[in-house]
């Protein structure tokens, strides 16, 4: 079909902006008569507070007020509500927030934070979740009975465990004793930060009349507005969040922050507002982070390569507080299988309290994780019996009718992970390989496979409203923000599509305010240009009809008969009949000044249908509005006498149903790729034994940087159609970054023939499984 | 935030050396800051005051002549040098090593002299200033002096400059015609990094058949390091592999690598070895 404007490449509607720093972040801002926020970090990993003394910090010159846990002793959070304001009684991880103040001056705060007298006594520790989940293991919540939490998590009282998901699916015993070869391994990684350009930011205001004003750097402003609510006591009308744009957030500003804290600062300043701007060692030592992950499989495969039995104990490290983590340990356990078909499951995902800093939603939302175990799992089973990576995974790939681990049986338009895995092997050359060495650099290939479906629940809603100008150009208000994801442009090509107007006529409203902005669940999952692409079209669809009331009655045609195109409405056939959009804009004025009708708002809402919440014993129900699959395969060169890995050629191939812009989907494909490379062989934190962050700053952090960018990458978009998604689209944001780690394993193991089992896969940790595992290849050559 | 100080940007040397009488252990020259202020925002040490030595004109002298080697005054930043002909021409060993410092962006600010100041065992100019033999020009009220490289690093972020001290210049003599020098380094990703570990050579005929060797580290000590007990064994006129299997139990008796965060003991020796036999097989072929 020919469209104008969907399937695209138009250049981003914020363009110009960032291009020239037109564009405002909550980092920047300042508003009238407003206080710098600061909060003193427990230096202790588990410790109990003896006594907290703010007195020479309340004196200190600047200082407007000093605060702590006592100031607001109650419980928030988002499944689980665990987590105070300010921890009180106990710290549970090295960096945990135990006081704050508000003054009038950053130095002023800094300088007053270093006045306020803590004293802790030590409690023991625990940061390893498989200590963690022992008996006897220290508690992070002796109180977990008394939390209020979700009815769909299930936190233990008395252990570690903030929640267990399970998935119960066949018999397991039963495929174990009738596999032909069983394969066992144990995977892990660490908790990684989001290492987003803008740290967190926000500025509060709190009236004496209880209203509140919030202007935040976050992904979601709904989330933050309704958590705002429930945990302060405030009705949703009296709380006003303001999202301008976000500089970056990747999960980490997806549900609330240090907004509750600016929030009682201001309250405690007398209603001044206060802005909390968090250092970069803040961002890595107190701002939430992606969970580490432990994982260990059991694998069953018959004589073919067909897995038919496997079992999986996944166990998230949620670090001090659930937040994020307990749905991800969800999500991970209803997606545990990866893109493959297996009759048999027993999996255990289970998120577990350590005294880490804690952790919150990151690109992939668990998925990078497990996948990083099932493929690599994937790729040894292979090895085990022979047979091509490739070709085992084509051999277990879901298909169009095939059953997932939670009994949903896939739609018929559901995504091709076969076409995927075909479409990388054929860009990275497999199944051709010479291998070549290069002054000793071994080279090799390697390929992995991915699935996700946003993780949400069953009735997540979104929305939007088109809203037409005098001239005749509208503007578009949607709840999703604008991470640097793009969505909003292909929003308004949507739009403009519907319409029939032109690109340039639709204005993407730039901020979001709750006070007015159509509300959107949150700007996570990957589900927003499907979800609220929906919305989009249901109100041009909305607007499209008022316009055609109005045009059946000022050119006397039925309305069946009328067409809107080109911003022209006339009678089928017949243009040069037409009126022109704009004098519907406002409602239509006939020649003699009468008018009908009125100004145009088209407004559309959008809610799955069918999903459903899963079962607490068997995880059996339907959990995804759609299945993104794709694969990812790279071509890697290794140095094995210093470990060095240089990732030369990357291939990506997703099935997303329609590119509704095919260079931003390719910008998110290269950003994905990187950071996941990065992930893959860099970043991590590293503690010293008392818990302590030792590389909370970007020169011992490393992330990836311009020159580890691969020299070529090559991405395959495929589009087998979702009917129910717009225009066919399913979301990609993502994925793109779920298998590079699975993927450049495999390579290793194709070079040298070791096999990694941990994240990441620095230099040195290379060099120490080549010397373990294949001496030979470090033996001097003469 | 940056603790507070007193900023003085002195225009003459005389008053920067009344300033650091003055002053004492309290006052932190600047030069580039690319160092200085990172240690003043972790509030590592915080001093009165951080005198900025940029307004001295003469320590912006930046100089070559054959006989007397190059000149580079205390001012005079890492791109300056980088792009200055007489550096790649006459010291590549030395282009090599400042090309790993930072980013570009860094480059731009960052000194010579501030490199070795900070006395980071990580520096890495400070191997390829081992091999030249270069030599740091200091001075007070008292008067000046000049410090071999070799001498001038007292342990980690310590240097032998006494009270009232600074750094003027650094001196790098020519090495002798046909000499040959490079810097290998080893970092946690393909972009920017520290040195996990550093190595700087220089291999110079001073036969026929023989030559001498010069071998420096970083990363892998308190301070950067010369090897000179095991440049002996170069000497000798023998395969470069023979003289490696020699030389290198001997390198590894001069180096102590500990494990830190950006790596471990055992892997830094490891890519003390590896990385010394790339190197010198590089300078040596082309002989």
């Amino acid at each position: 079909m020919g469209y104008k404007y969907v399937g695209k490449g138009v250049p981003r509607v914020d363009a110009f902006e960032k291009i020239t720093g037109m564009a405002k972040f909550v980092a920047d801002m300042e508003v009238f008569a407003m206080l710098y926020g600061k909060f003193l970090r427990s230096p202790h990993a588990h410790a109990r507070i003896l006594s907290i003394d703010t007195k020479r910090a309340e004196k200190h010159p600047g200082v407007v007020a000093a605060i702590t846990g006592q100031a607001f002793p109650y419980r928030m959070g988002l499944y689980v509500r665990d987590k105070m304001v300010l921890a009180k009684d106990k710290v549970r991880w090295a960096g945990e927030p135990v006081a704050a103040v508000a003054a009038e001056s950053e130095e002023s705060a800094e300088e007053a934070i270093e006045l306020i007298d803590v004293k802790y006594e030590p409690l023991a520790p625990v940061f390893d979740v498989n200590e963690a989940l022992k008996p006897g293991a220290p508690l992070l919540h002796e109180d977990l009975a008394q939390y209020e939490h979700s009815p769909v998590f299930t936190p233990v009282p008395g252990t570690n465990i903030a929640n267990i998901f399970k998935i119960r699916k066949g018999d397991v015993e039963d495929g174990f004793k009738r596999a032909r070869t069983i394969v066992e391994n144990e995977f892990s990684m660490p908790q990684v930060s989001h290492g987003a350009m803008e740290p967190r930011a926000c500025i509060a205001q709190y009236f004496q009349d209880g209203s509140t004003e919030v202007w935040t750097c976050a992904q979601s402003p709904f989330a933050v507005r309704y958590i705002l609510s429930h945990a302060l006591g405030m009705p949703l009308q009296k709380i006003n969040v303001h999202v301008p744009h976000v500089g970056g957030g990747f999960g980490g500003k997806a549900g609330i922050n240090f907004e509750p804290l600016a929030v009682l600062l201001s309250k405690f300043s007398g209603g001044r507002p206060v802005k909390l701007l968090l250092t970069r060692e803040e961002e890595f030592t107190t701002a939430p982070l992606r969970q580490g992950f432990y994982a260990s499989i059991k694998t069953g495969v018959d004589g073919d390569g067909k897995i038919i039995a496997e079992q999986m104990r996944y166990i998230y490290d949620a670090g001090a507080y659930a937040d994020y983590g307990v749905n991800i340990g969800r999500a991970a356990g209803y997606s545990c299988t990866g893109p493959y078909e297996v009759p048999n499951i027993h999996c255990d995902s289970i998120t577990a309290y350590t005294n880490h800093p804690y952790g919150t939603a990151y690109r992939g939302f668990g998925h990078l994780e497990f996948l990083w175990a099932i493929e690599r799992q994937m790729d040894m089973v292979a090895h085990k019996i022979g047979v091509d990576p490739v070709e085992i995974r084509l051999r277990n790939a879901l298909r169009p009718g095939s059953i997932t681990a939670t009994g949903e049986k896939l739609r018929e338009d559901a995504g091709r992970v076969d076409q995927c895995i075909k479409a990388a092997a054929e860009s990275i050359g497999w199944g051709k390989k010479e291998k070549q060495t290069c002054d000793g650099r071994l080279q090799g290939i390697g390929i992995a496979a991915l699935w996700k479906a946003p993780a949400m629940p069953p009735n997540a809603a979104s929305s939007a409203i088109i809203k037409f100008n005098e001239d005749g150009s509208a503007n578009l208000s949607v709840g999703v923000t604008e991470i640097g994801q793009g969505t909003t442009t292909s929003l308004a090509q949507i739009a403009a599509e519907e319409l029939s107007m032109s690109f340039e006529k639709i204005r993407v409203v730039p901020v979001r305010i709750t006070d007015l902005t159509p509300y959107s669940w949150q700007t996570v999952a990957s589900r927003n240009l499907f979800m609220e692409g929906r919305a989009v079209i249901a109100a041009a669809r909305d607007a499209k009809e008022q316009i055609l009331d109005m045009g059946a009655q000022a050119l006397r045609v039925p309305k069946a008969d009328l067409v809107l195109e080109n911003e022209m409405v006339f009678p089928k056939g017949q243009p040069d009949k037409g009126i022109p959009l704009q004098q519907f804009a406002m409602g239509y004025t006939y020649p003699n000044g009468t008018a009908i009708g009125g100004p145009v708002i088209g407004r559309g809402g959008y809610v799955p249908r069918g999903l459903t919440y899963l079962d607490p014993e068997t995880g059996q129900g339907f959990p995804a509005l759609k299945w993104t699959f794709g694969a990812q395969a790279v071509k890697i060169e290794v140095d094995p006498e210093t470990g060095e890995v240089k990732v030369l050629k990357v291939a990506s191939a997703f099935d997303i149903g329609k590119a509704i812009n095919p260079l931003l989907v390719r910008g998110q494909v290269y950003g994905g790729m990187l950071q996941s490379l990065s992930i893959g062989l860099m970043e991590g934190y590293v503690y010293n034994q008392a818990g302590v962050m030792l590389n909370s700053n970007f020169t011992d952090y490393k992330i990836a940087r311009a020159s580890d960018v691969p020299d070529e990458h090559v991405v395959t978009l495929i589009e087998n159609p979702q009917s129910d998604g717009p225009y066919g689209a399913r979301g990609i944001g993502e994925l793109t970054m779920l298998s590079i780690p699975p993927a450049i394993a495999g390579a290793i193991f194709d070079a040298t023939g070791v096999q990694m089992f941990k994240l990441p896969m620095t230099p040195e940790s290379i060099w120490t499984t080549i010397k373990q595992q294949k001496p030979e290849l470090l033996a001097r050559k003469r | 935030m940056l603790p507070k100080f007193d900023y003085i940007a002195p225009k003459t040397i005389e008053e920067t050396f009344e300033l650091l009488d003055k002053h004492g252990q309290d006052a932190r020259l600047l030069a580039g800051g690319t160092d200085l202020i990172v240690s003043l925002r972790a509030r590592e040490r915080i001093p009165k005051a951080v005198i900025d030595i940029k307004a001295m004109k003469e320590l912006h002298d930046l100089s070559f002549d054959e006989k007397r080697g190059l000149s580079i005054g205390a001012a005079v930043t890492l791109n300056r040098l980088l792009h200055y002909d007489a550096t790649s021409k006459h010291f590549p060993v030395l282009c090599e090593a400042v090309s790993t410092i930072g980013d570009y962006e860094i480059r731009n600010r960052a000194t010579l002299t501030g490199n070795i100041c900070n006395a980071s065992p990580a520096a890495d100019s400070a191997p390829a200033l081992l091999v030249l033999e270069a030599a740091v020009n200091v001075a007070s009220r008292k008067g000046r002096r000049s410090i071999p490289v070799r001498e001038f690093f007292a342990g980690v972020k310590k240097t032998v400059l006494a009270r009232g001290e600074m750094v003027t210049s650094i001196n790098v003599p020519t090495p002798p015609k046909g000499s040959r020098g490079g810097y290998l380094k080893a970092r946690r990703t393909v972009g920017e990094d520290l040195a996990v570990v550093g190595v700087g050579g220089l291999v110079t005929p001073s036969s026929k058949s023989s030559k001498t060797v010069r071998l420096a580290y970083a990363s892998v000590a308190p301070t950067p390091v010369r090897a000179l007990e095991a440049e002996k064994i170069f000497e000798r006129d023998k395969p470069l592999d023979e003289l490696l299997d020699q030389a290198m139990p001997i390198v590894s008796k001069t180096i102590s690598p500990i494990t830190d965060v950006r790596g471990g003991k055992e892997y830094r020796t490891n890519l003390v070895e590896v990385l010394t036999r790339r190197l010198l097989q590089r300078l040596w072929e082309a002989n």
